[in-house]
C-alpha cells in the first residue's frame, strides 16, 4: 500500500494540519457516530509519527496523570506508543461529536472493577457526550481502538511474526479448552500453527475485554472458540471462504453463545486484529433463540419471534479507518491494510 | 509490629499515587538481610495482611524470566519494583511469564491471582506463598 504520508512541520504555537486549512488550535475533524449496524476501527502507526513538536502537543491532550504514567515507562519507543495510545483514544472518542466541540482534554476515564477503561461523564455533561462505547489494543508499532455507539466491543492486535516463549501445545493445554488443542495439534506446519495460535489468542482477548472482564475474571479454559467454516470443511469437505467465528461456553454443556460477533482481520500487513461486538447493543451471554421461543403462544407472537431473530443476527460492518490525530484520516476498508482472514 | 529489628530488612510501604486498583506499594529496603513480616495496605479494599517478602534469589529468577519472555539485555534495569506494564509486557507476555514461573519452581498459578501480579516483587511473592502452601 502506498501512502502519501509526510511528516508534517508543525510550528510550536499553532496546529498546521494542511496547507490549505488555517491553523487553529486543537482542531478535530468531527465524525459520525457508527449505526447500530456498525463498528469502527480506528488504526495508528507510531512510526509515521515523526514530528517531534506534534508529539509535544500530544502530551498536552493528556491528564496529569497520564502523563505520569507514560513517564513511568521504560523506553522511548514504548513510551511513544503509550502516549500516542492515549492520545488515539481521547482524540477518537471527541471526534463523535452528537452536540458541539468536545475537548479531547475534557474526557475523564475510569476503570471498571476488572480493569477495563471506560468513560466516565459528571451529570452536566449530559448533553456533549457521545454514546460510544470503546476498546483499545497496542503493541509497540501498532496502535488500535474500536468504537460502536452502544454495543459492548473488544479490541486485541498483535504482530504476525510473534515469537511464542513457551511451547505452543503446552501453552495450550495450559490455558485453552481440548477442542482448541486439538485444533492446534493438527497443524503440521510450526509457522502456521504459531499464527493460528496467535489469532485464536487475539480472539479469546477481544472477547473478554468486551465482556469487560480480563483474562483473571474469565480464564480462557472456559470457552471455546471454532471457526464454523473449519467444522464444515471437517466434515463434509466444502468451506465458504468467510469464516464464521463462534464462541461456546464450556460448562459441562457447549451453549453456543451467539450474540458475539467476531471480526478477524490482517491489518496494516504486519497484525493480527480480532474485534468482537455484542450484536445490537445486547450484552450476550444467552442464546437469543431461547429467548424467542419462550415469548409467545399465538401465530403472531411466532412472527413476532421471527423478526426479533433477524434483528439479533444482523451482521454488524466493520470500518476500518487509519488516522494521525490533527493530522488526518484514510479509509482502510477493502484495501489490502484490512483483510478479513481465515481461521 | 515486633520490636526487634536487629538483622532483619525492614520494608516501609508507601501508598501509590496513581493507581487507582489494589496496587502493590513502593518498598525500601533499610537492611539487607532475613526478610521480616510487614504489614501491606491494599488501595481500594482497606484490607492489611501480614505477608513475607519473598527471598531475593526468587525475586532474581523471577528478573531472569522476565527478561528473557520481553527479551531485555541481560544488563538491563529489573527489580523487584519494576511493572510488567512499564517494562512493556502485554496480556500475553504476562501470561508467558507465569506459564515460565510455574515451570521453574514446579507451582500451579490461578489465572485469578494474575490481576494481582503487577510488579516483579508481586510473582516473587505469591511464587513463595504457593511454594510454601504445596509444603515444599
Amino acid at each position: 500500500m502506498n501512502l502519501l504520508w509526510r511528516t508534517v512541520r508543525i510550528p510550536m504555537n499553532t496546529f498546521c494540519l494542511h496547507r490549505t486549512f488555517a491553523a487553529s488550535a486543537l482542531h478535530l475533524a468531527p465524525v459520525q457516530l457508527p449505526s447500530r449496524a456498525e463498528s469502527h476501527l480506528w488504526y495508528l502507526v507510531p512510526d509515521e509519527v515523526k514530528s517531534v513538536s506534534l508529539l509535544g502537543q500530544y502530551s498536552e491532550i493528556l491528564s496529569p496523570c497520564e502523563n505520569e504514567y507514560v513517564a513511568c515507562i521504560r523506553g522511548e519507543q514504548l513510551k511513544k506508543t503509550a502516549l500516542l495510545a492515549r492520545v488515539l483514544v481521547r482524540t477518537t472518542i471527541a471526534r463523535y461529536q452528537t452536540d458541539g466541540y468536545i475537548d479531547p482534554r475534557s474526557l475523564k476515564f475510569r476503570k471498571n472493577i476488572h480493569g477495563k477503561p471506560e468513560l466516565e461523564w459528571d451529570n452536566d455533561d449530559s448533553g456533549s457526550r457521545p454514546p460510544v462505547q470503546f476498546n483499545i489494543s497496542h503493541t509497540a508499532s501498532l496502535i488500535a481502538c474500536g468504537v460502536t455507539s452502544s454495543s459492548p466491543i473488544g479490541v486485541d492486535i498483535e504482530k504476525k511474526d510473534r515469537k511464542i516463549q513457551n511451547n505452543i501445545i503446552s501453552f495450550a493445554r495450559r490455558y485453552f479448552t481440548p477442542n482448541e488443542v486439538e485444533r492446534l495439534s493438527s497443524i503440521s506446519d510450526l509457522n502456521v500453527q504459531r499464527q493460528h495460535f496467535l489469532k485464536l489468542w487475539t480472539l479469546k482477548e477481544a472477547y473478554v475485554k468486551a465482556l469487560g472482564k480480563g483474562i483473571s475474571a474469565l480464564p480462557f479454559s472456559t470457552f471455546t472458540i471454532k471457526s464454523r467454516n473449519f467444522e464444515k470443511k471437517e466434515l463434509n469437505g466444502s468451506g465458504d471462504s468467510d469464516p464464521e467465528i463462534t464462541v461456546e461456553s464450556v460448562d459441562g454443556q457447549r451453549s453456543l453463545l451467539s450474540n458475539w460477533q467476531f471480526t478477524l482481520l490482517e491489518l496494516a500487513g504486519t497484525h493480527f486484529a480480532a474485534v468482537c461486538v455484542a450484536r445490537d447493543g445486547s450484552m450476550g451471554g444467552k442464546n437469543m433463540f431461547n429467548f424467542g421461543l419462550g415469548y409467545g403462544k399465538h401465530f403472531t407472537g411466532l412472527k413476532s419471534i421471527l423478526t426479533v431473530s433477524d434483528k439479533c443476527f444482523t451482521p454488524k460492518k466493520l470500518t476500518v479507518m487509519k488516522t494521525i490525530p490533527f493530522v488526518g484520516d484514510e479509509s482502510m476498508s477493502g484495501t489490502d491494510a484490512a483483510i478479513v482472514c481465515g481461521f | 509490629m515486633a520490636s526487634s529489628v536487629a538483622g532483619a530488612s525492614i520494608c516501609i510501604k508507601s501508598a501509590s499515587q496513581t493507581s487507582n486498583r489494589t496496587s502493590r506499594l513502593r518498598s525500601v529496603s533499610l537492611l539487607n538481610s532475613k526478610t521480616f513480616p510487614f504489614l501491606i495496605s491494599y488501595k481500594g479494599s482497606y484490607r492489611l495482611q501480614i505477608c513475607c517478602a519473598a527471598k531475593p534469589e526468587t525475586v532474581g529468577k523471577v528478573c531472569e524470566i522476565v527478561k528473557k519472555q520481553l527479551a531485555l539485555p541481560d544488563d538491563s534495569d529489573v527489580t523487584g519494583e519494576s511493572k510488567f506494564a512499564a517494562l512493556g509486557a502485554d496480556s500475553l507476555d504476562t501470561v508467558e511469564i507465569v506459564m515460565g514461573l510455574e515451570e521453574e519452581f514446579g507451582i500451579s498459578v490461578e489465572e485469578e491471582s494474575a490481576q494481582s501480579i503487577l510488579t516483579v516483587q508481586d510473582a516473587a511473592d505469591l511464587i513463595e506463598k504457593l511454594i510454601e502452601k504445596n509444603g515444599h
